[in-house]
């Protein structure tokens, strides 16, 4: 059982990546998930899927750039480490 | 050892340099006295160390000359304050910045515990069925300490019961001759591995499920590190008698932990409707129930996985 914090950090860095891929115009707006489409009315509830949309907006807007550090970093280290 | 011939200049000068001089600097290079007579600097101490190596091991006379050199030479005389007050600037960077990325003075309320309190808390964490009131008392809007209060969360518990189940791990992978350093290393990483994916997990859903509770990060990874202290007992009962105590004292620390969260997290998570005792809005607060059977639930099931693999 050799679950170590560097394999979390791994498994961390995949899901956001997979996260960021989500692309909003071709993908998430087919399958309703587009964040124009989830704005209900100014109500006390926001429901767990408008949730998740705004968090996967926010993921993607906010990592964007930082995701590209972080992969050229493990792309360099994963070649000269392995 | 005297030579004699500059006791004299060293005379006026010996009733400053006890006083001066207490303070024994042992520095390995200067502790033959022999070669302090040789260095010219240290002229005014001679006739000190002729005094002292009689009686001690030259350590004052080593302290003398050393300090003398320092403080006639103007250059490391600078040298030495530029660096103290280097060394005071960068001191001061680290005390103003270090509260942005831990805070300090918030984990201080974490671990303002004594002994009482300790004995308490863990009495609570293996049998908290007659335990009545949960509630964490308030002064004036911020929380009491766990030193006054037996509800109140509290780091020590969890970081001291973290570092035991890894020497407990050692030892019992030692009983069975499947002891090696590094397993140590790879035992405590597991355990933190998998209190932050809890902790990850439970904050998404917490965030998923808007959740408006004061229950901060801190306090979860608390909460959280309280299943050491019985995965702690059942290793240690699995050593002594076997699997069969293993998977008695396991399984009532695995019951007493899932209770104990029950009732902890229902005053965090579902504040209001554990405040009036009726259900309102019968489904976000079936979600919020739901969340907290399930940080209950991930708790024995946590325990068993962590420690399965150290009884045999």
């Amino acid at each position: 059982m050799a679950f170590t914090l560097y394999s979390l950090l791994q498994a961390a860095l995949l899901c956001v990546n997979a996260i960021a891929v989500l692309h909003e115009e071709r993908f998430l707006k087919n399958i309703g998930w587009g964040t124009d489409q989830g704005i209900g009315g100014f109500g006390e509830e926001p429901g767990i899927k408008s949730q998740l949309m705004n968090l996967i907006r926010s993921v993607r807007t906010v990592m964007r750039v930082p995701l590209i550090i972080v992969n050229s970093i493990a792309i360099v280290l994963l070649l000269l480490i392995g | 050892m005297n030579p004699g011939g500059l006791a004299a200049v060293g005379t006026p000068r010996q009733r400053k340099w006890p006083s001066k001089r207490r303070v024994p600097v042992s520095q390995p290079g200067m502790a033959d006295p022999h070669q302090l007579f040789d260095d010219t600097s240290s002229a005014q101490s001679r006739g000190y160390g002729a005094q002292r190596v009689p009686g001690g091991l030259g350590y004052p006379a080593a302290s003398a000359s050393p300090q003398g050199a320092f403080l006639a030479d103007p250059v490391s005389n600078m040298a030495m304050a530029y660096g103290s007050s280097l060394a005071a600037q960068g001191k001061e960077l680290v005390d103003k910045n270090i509260d942005r990325f831990i805070p300090v003075t918030k984990l201080k309320y974490y671990f303002a515990v004594d002994t009482m309190y300790v004995g308490k808390k863990l009495g609570l964490l293996v049998f908290p069925y007659l335990h009545q009131d949960w509630e964490v008392q308030y002064q004036q809007d911020t929380p009491v300490a766990p030193r006054f209060d037996v509800n109140a969360p509290d780091l020590y518990i969890p970081a001291m019961a973290f570092i035991t189940y890894v020497l407990v791990a050692g030892l019992a992978l030692g009983t069975q001759d499947r002891f090696s350093p590094d397993l140590l290393g790879l035992q405590a990483s597991s355990a933190l591995a998998w209190l932050t994916v809890e902790v990850l997990a439970i904050l998404l859903s917490l965030y998923l499920i808007t959740v408006n509770t004061d229950l901060s990060t801190i306090d979860l990874v608390a909460f959280l590190g309280y299943k050491y202290v019985g995965m702690i007992g059942g290793v240690l009962m699995g050593l002594l008698f076997g699997k069969i105590g293993y998977y008695l004292v396991l399984g009532w620390c695995c019951v007493s932990i899932f209770v104990f969260m029950i009732r902890t997290l229902r005053l965090k998570i579902l504040a209001e409707a554990a405040a009036e005792g009726i259900p309102v809005r019968g489904a976000r607060n079936q979600l919020r129930m739901y969340l907290t059977m399930a940080v209950a639930a991930a708790q024995p099931l946590l325990m068993y996985w962590l420690t399965f693999h150290l009884v045999r």
